[in-house]
């Protein structure tokens, strides 16, 4: 089953259509959302807590229809949103706590729930502190722990990493990625940092304008663009790359005397670079194969 | 402890309905409140005129056995069981209340919008309609608590300490009236609040918009009657209002007095209504994604 399945999911706030047939099909695991401020982000967000219902289209979340009731859809689904969400006054325990309730809890099973949810995220010792006397590492991960206090299935964070710094952001991550890869959570990361997708994320949706540019495994993403080479030599060149071009690969020396981008037909094997090195008067000294990083391929797809 | 040393334990309950939620709002608005010092130097100002009115009313019958004569004279004062008593028993409470209220709606209400309590709360399983309820029950709890509670306390201690039972048989009206009066504060004190709240997050201009309400819009009131000899300007004051409501409750019946107890209770419908479309619209304003 489809962890999230969207089919030609459109949504307008106006006239102004914040979102144009979105069609994805995302198995469980931890998904990155990436786009611009206005891509339509959040309104995916909203379509998946079941706040907004769309203005056309179908789907269904955990098996859950998005236009079906929304509160039955947050039950399942964990929320932790950018901006600071507390009830000023509360002890991160209490706070955590209540969290439960509202998400359907009984009382005594969220009290107990929250404590351990605290320990989990190392908040052993702060949960008896107001939430007002948390840092921002640590509020972070109360705002974590009031997410998923309810155990939900799917996870979305919003921005898990701002405002933390290296060692803090560096904690967040192996925790997000923790709870994908030991837990059996999904998450859905939303966010500017691609790194962080990178390090925690195993498959992507890349939203510009409304619409979906790209989706689906990064590692799939980034094997389209497979077949480049960066070539280094030592000696004369012009007829190795001769040679090259006239079995169909396409060279960019780029200005430099010792060194070009290859793009090569599909089904060639790095051997024969050397093959034809072999016919020419140059050493053939480096053959690095190219693979982009998830930057790259977000470029490019949007590019596209 | 570290992360890795701890594991992380699911949970396989079944979840209640969304309006069991609405308690938990209730119980942390309504300790929020009770866990602030400041906040405790009106509810024990209510608390004094409680315990002033119960000792009087124990006073009362133990001299009534004792001399009748004094026990008479103890009746120039209001605590005489009647409705009257109670009247202004709850309007006195209900004073407190409204300045706690004024101070308190800054960090019941208020402090949802400028902290992100409204984020916290709507980001979960309850809807907005859970939340608008649970925050409106919260202040009329505080409202009750503080007059129809203690109105109570003391119609069961007077009955208690009478002669015979036949003061509760006598009196029902008396328990209308106390818990009708009760019900028109907590309704129109909370719908106001909530709406006032929803636009005024702060503390201080929260405060003087309840007053302007309680007390500028009553002075106003009673000086364009002055100005225009039509006592129906009266109807301005929203507190005169209530007192209107709740003296009908009580079983008081003047209907030639202007203005008259259905046009107060227009106004204060009017009024509720209008805070309600405040308070929904104020809330369904509230960007839970941003």
């Amino acid at each position: 089953m489809s962890l999230i399945d969207l089919q030609n999911v459109t949504h307008y706030y106006g006239t102004h259509c914040a979102l144009q047939g979105v069609t994805v099909s995302l198995a469980p695991g931890a998904i990155g959302l990436i786009g611009q401020n206005g891509a339509g982000k959040s309104t995916l967000l909203k379509i998946l807590l079941g706040l907004v219902r769309p203005s056309q289209g179908t789907g269904a979340v955990l098996g859950r229809d998005i236009r079906g009731s929304g509160s039955e859809l947050r039950g399942r689904v964990g929320y932790m949103p950018e901006a600071e969400s507390f009830v000023p006054g509360l002890r991160g325990v209490d706070l955590v706590s209540l969290a439960g309730e509202l998400s359907g809890m009984p009382r005594k099973q969220a009290l107990r729930r929250a404590h351990e949810v605290l320990s989990y995220l190392g908040l052993e010792e702060a949960r008896y502190r107001r939430s007002e006397e948390y840092s921002v590492g640590m509020k972070q991960r109360l705002k974590l722990a009031t997410a998923m206090v309810h155990d939900p299935d799917l996870l979305l964070l919003d921005e898990p990493t701002a405002g933390l710094d290296p060692d803090g952001r560096d904690s967040m991550l192996a925790l997000l990625a923790s709870l994908a890869t030991r837990h059996g959570k999904s998450l859905m990361l939303s966010t500017h940092l691609l790194g962080d997708i990178d390090r925690v994320c195993s498959q992507v949706v890349i939203v510009d304008r409304g619409q979906v540019r790209g989706v689906g495994r990064i590692s799939e993403l980034r094997s389209e663009y497979r077949g480049r080479y960066r070539l280094r030599w030592s000696g004369v060149a012009a007829s190795f790359l001769d040679s090259l071009r006239s079995v169909g690969v396409n060279v960019d020396v780029n200005g430099r005397p010792d060194e070009a981008l290859a793009e090569v037909p599909d089904g060639w094997p790095a051997r024969r670079f050397f093959e034809l090195a072999n016919g020419s008067a140059l050493t053939l000294r480096e053959v690095h194969p190219l693979e982009e990083d998830l930057e790259a391929v977000y470029h490019r797809l949007i590019q596209a | 402890m570290p992360i890795e040393l701890t594991g992380y334990r699911g949970w396989e309950g079944k979840q209640r309905s969304s309006w069991r939620a609405v308690w938990a709002i209730v119980r942390t608005g309504v300790l929020m409140i009770l866990r602030r010092w400041v906040f405790w130097l009106l509810i024990g100002l209510g608390l004094l005129n409680f315990i002033f009115n119960f000792a009087f009313i124990y006073l009362k019958a133990t001299l009534t056995v004792q001399d009748e004569g004094f026990a008479r004279f103890l009746d120039q004062y209001q605590v005489t069981g009647t409705g009257e008593a109670y009247t202004e028993f709850m309007r006195a409470q209900a004073t407190i209340t409204a300045l706690l209220l004024a101070f308190a709606g800054a960090s019941l209400i208020g402090a949802d919008y400028r902290q992100g309590g409204m984020i916290y709360y709507l980001s979960r399983r309850i809807e907005r309609r859970h939340y608008i309820v649970g925050k409106l029950l919260t202040v009329a709890t505080v409202v009750t608590l503080i007059t129809t509670v203690p109105a109570l306390a003391l119609y069961v201690q007077y009955g208690v300490l009478s002669n015979s039972l036949d003061y509760f048989l006598d009196n029902p009206r008396i328990l209308v009236g106390i818990l009708g009066y009760g019900a028109v504060l907590a309704l129109v004190q909370s719908l106001l609040l909530f709406a006032v709240a929803a636009w005024v997050h702060r503390a201080v201009p929260l405060v003087m918009c309840w007053l302007g309400i309680f007390v500028l819009l009553e002075a106003l009131g009673a000086a364009a009657r002055e100005i225009n000899d039509n006592r129906r300007w009266l109807l301005l004051g929203i507190w005169r209002d209530m007192h209107r409501i709740g003296e009908w409750c009580f079983g008081a019946r003047e209907p030639e007095r202007i203005p008259t107890g259905p046009q107060c209770a227009a106004v204060l419908a009017g009024v509720c209504i209008v805070c309600l479309i405040v308070i929904i619209r104020r809330v369904r304003a509230v960007e839970i994604v941003r």
